[in-house]
């Protein structure tokens, strides 16, 4: 968008740094060597098939999976880095706290708690982890379900709600932590396919508001509309990464146009 | 019927020795479980094999045994204690380990994806435990739990080989005494009560904690 590359000319906050990240579980190497930066604002859609390492780079981000080798930083602050000897070291105690805080997470399957009412699905982390007042929390709470639709949900277990609505709770109780960054992995890939268009809207509305969003999707439209950036992985790599108007337009590389070609 | 009332009142002090045992040990095996289910799951592998073990012989040997072993065996090593010191010791081990194996399935059975919720979140394991995973455990173990309490009322008559005076001694002895059958009605009479205020008891927690619906 034309936005983001205004502030980028501006030289925006760097929000995310990834460099050279490897994972291997067992001894299939799943991540091979990301690179990635991302400014504030961004919205980042990566795109690629299935098994491609998607997940598990999103989860090297929040720390659950540790990296094999290479460095994240987050705003600017190290939360892992490789040594000389090639030994990983991460933030430890209150300032790795500190830099996760600064992240919120979208599962695929919304994970909620289903033994609280939505409205104490929210307030959990506010009141548990950061030890905030309830009077002062619970507007603020209110407000974020007001801004995903489901005031009137409230006091109702997730149990009880549609798919494409749990996931809209979920959204809001990571927006409830205050994140700099939210990640999202395939947040509209469990839902029926007339329930991802409420989560996608949300999603949306995120985006217009310049929050910085990385987001795994398959959905293609989203990837176009709303991102600043799409990138491709396929292997464990990064194959190709773009302008969303660039990208899905010109294609550059034949793996990327024979994954484009299959998702329509 | 003064009869009646003069047996039951009889009978209501070996209830007494029944219901000690019963709460005594319910207080002391579900705590004591709990933590044995989660030295069972540590990822520090001698107090899980150890967990592992005890839980293993406990639900391998008739509790009658450990019984008479505790009675029996302890005071040969020297170790006497009280009648229902011992009695409790044993109830309390065997139940503990029964507890232990709700527990464990119960925390099992709870999808990692809370664990992951609760930690991007920024939840320490023990707040992660306390508030997310325990809670929910809780209700998925109720059904057995309450399996296993109703069972341990049963199971207190056990300690009739001990020579305590519980409820099933008290009775027998009258009908030794007195060649009448009527005791052992009256002792079906008062277990099938506790039982079923036990079972109203459970009913009345899961209906609470079934609110909400998974
Ligand atoms: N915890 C794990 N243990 C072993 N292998 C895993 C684990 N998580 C993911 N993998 C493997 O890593 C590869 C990449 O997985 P993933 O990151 O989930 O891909 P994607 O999200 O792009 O579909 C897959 O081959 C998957 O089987
Ligand atoms: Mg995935």
């Amino acid at each position: 968008m034309a936005n983001t590359t205004a502030e980028q000319a501006r030289g925006a906050k760097i929000m995310l740094e990834l460099r050279d990240i490897h994972k291997s579980y067992g001894g299939t190497e799943v991540l091979k060597g990301i690179d990635l930066t991302l400014k504030r604002g961004e919205v980042l859609a990566i795109i690629g098939p299935s098994g491609s390492g998607k997940s598990t780079m999103l989860r090297c981000l929040n720390f659950l999976e540790k990296i094999d080798r290479g460095s994240i930083s987050i705003k600017g602050e190290t939360l892992a880095f490789t040594d000389e000897s090639g030994e990983v070291h991460y933030a430890t105690g209150s300032d790795r706290r500190r830099l996760l805080s600064s992240m919120g997470m979208v599962f695929q399957q919304f994970n909620l708690f289903p033994h609280m009412t939505v409205m104490e699905n929210l307030l959990e982390a506010p009141l548990t982890v950061k030890g905030r007042k309830r009077e002062e929390v619970l507007p603020e709470a209110e407000a974020l379900l007001d801004k995903v639709g489901l005031l009137e949900k409230r006091d109702a277990y997730p149990g009880k709600l549609s798919g494409g609505q749990q996931q809209r709770v979920a959204i809001a109780r990571a927006l409830a932590m205050k994140p700099d960054i939210m990640l999202f992995d395939e947040p509209t890939s469990a839902l029926d396919p007339e329930l991802t268009g409420e989560v996608l809207r949300t999603m949306r509305e995120l985006a217009a508001e310049r929050m910085t969003m990385v987001v795994v999707t398959h959905e293609m439209a989203f990837a176009r509309e709303a991102a600043s950036r799409v990138i491709f992985m396929a292997g464990g790599v990064i194959v190709e990464s773009g302008d969303p108007q660039e990208f899905f337009a010109h294609p550059q590389e034949e793996r990327t146009r024979a994954f484009l070609k299959n998702m329509l | 019927m003064d009869r009646l009332v003069d047996i039951s009142i009889l009978m209501l002090e070996g209830t007494q020795v029944t219901l000690e045992i019963f709460f005594v040990t319910l207080l002391l095996a579900l705590p004591l479980g709990l933590f044995a289910a989660l030295g069972r799951l540590s990822s520090w592998k001698p107090l899980s094999l150890l967990m592992e073990f005890y839980i293993w012989l406990m639900r391998g040997t008739p509790l009658m045994l450990q019984l008479l072993f505790v009675y029996f065996a302890l005071p040969m090593v020297g170790i006497r204690l009280p009648d229902i010191g011992a009695a409790l010791l044993a109830f309390t081990l065997n139940y503990a380990a029964y507890f232990a194996e709700i527990f464990r399935a119960g925390i099992q059975s709870i999808p990692k994806g809370q664990y992951e919720a609760a930690e991007t979140l920024g939840l320490t394991y023990a707040q992660t435990m306390r508030r997310i995973i325990m809670p929910q455990v809780f209700r998925i173990v109720l059904p057995p739990v309450s399996n296993e309490t109703i069972n341990l009322v049963k199971d207190t008559s056990l300690i009739y080989i001990l020579a305590m005076n519980d409820l099933l001694r008290v009775a027998r002895t009258i009908v030794q005494r007195e060649f009448d059958m009527t005791p052992f009605v009256i002792a079906a009479v008062f277990y099938l009560v506790m039982t079923f205020v036990l079972t109203w008891g459970f009913k009345e927690l899961e209906a609470y904690y079934g609110k909400y619906d998974r």
